[in-house]
């Protein structure tokens, strides 16, 4: 008789589904169980929170002696912003793919050192959220006054943006970081 | 990873293993934990549980202190 496959539902994993990331079953994406290959799409994610953060420092584009009207020169920094978004939200994906056998699986199928690993990562990230956080509040309250933001256009929403990425990433990519090949 | 960094617990659990022909995996059948976790524990990374203590030295028929001590155990040492 086949075994049952039971279903989290609070975490959105079955059994079945969890046992074959831990193991060799699952056979998609296993270049994401080396340690050295994870490491590198949590550099990729860093660096796309990085730039996106950085386009609510960077004036818009004025390259050299290239002189582009006010609308293009507009038009082209919305598009890399997107572009650099998109990339930083497919970075964001394959570390979730990377982590997830741990990260949303349930304690019953991990463990005691994996559910140590997971549970530090996850209060690392807590600690580092909250420090982010208040730096957030810091820049809210001065940055207007301190002249940090552009006056035009961006007034510090791309900072949000890669807080908002750093917030939903921070737990995987500590623990991407951490974990040895899987 | 270990429980108490301070305080390495040192062990015996690869030379255990290999005398009793056992695969990381199979160990890690046997205890009922992921097989890299028994890597974890030979390279002294992590410290186990009481009970995951006791489960390995059932698993390798010894007793938990031939398995595992607070100090570094001598060469050749039984």
């Amino acid at each position: 008789m086949a075994q049952k496959n039971k279903i989290y539902w609070s975490l959105g994993v079955t059994e079945k589904g969890t046992r074959a990331l831990l193991t060799d079953e699952n056979s998609k994406f296993t270049w994401l169980r080396s340690q050295r290959n994870r490491r590198v799409v949590v550099l990729l994610e860093l660096l796309g929170i990085t730039l996106i953060a950085s386009g609510s420092y960077l004036p818009t584009l004025a390259i050299g002696s290239i002189q582009l009207s006010r609308e293009a020169d507009i038009i082209i920094y919305s598009v890399t912003a997107i572009w650099v978004t998109l990339l930083t939200l497919v970075a964001y994906s394959l570390l979730r793919i990377s982590v997830r056998g741990i990260a949303d699986a349930p304690d019953e199928l991990l463990d005691e050192r994996q559910i140590t690993i997971r549970d530090t990562s996850f209060r690392f990230a807590y600690l580092a959220m909250g420090c982010l956080v208040i730096a957030l509040l810091v820049l809210m309250f001065f940055g207007p006054d301190l002249e940090l933001f552009q006056p035009e256009g961006n007034d510090g929403s791309y900072l949000m943006i890669a807080a908002l990425f750093a917030f939903a990433s921070a737990p995987s990519m500590i623990l991407a970081w951490r974990e040895r090949d899987i | 990873m270990s429980r108490n960094s301070e305080e390495p617990v040192f062990n015996r659990i690869e030379e255990a293993r290999a005398a009793a022909g056992l695969s990381r995996q199979k160990l890690a059948n046997l205890v009922g934990v992921h097989y890299q976790t028994i890597g974890y524990l030979e390279r002294g990374e992590y410290s186990p549980s009481l009970v995951l203590a006791l489960r390995i030295a059932s698993a390798l028929r010894k007793e938990v202190s031939e398995l595992f001590s607070l100090t570094q155990p001598k060469e050749g040492e039984k």
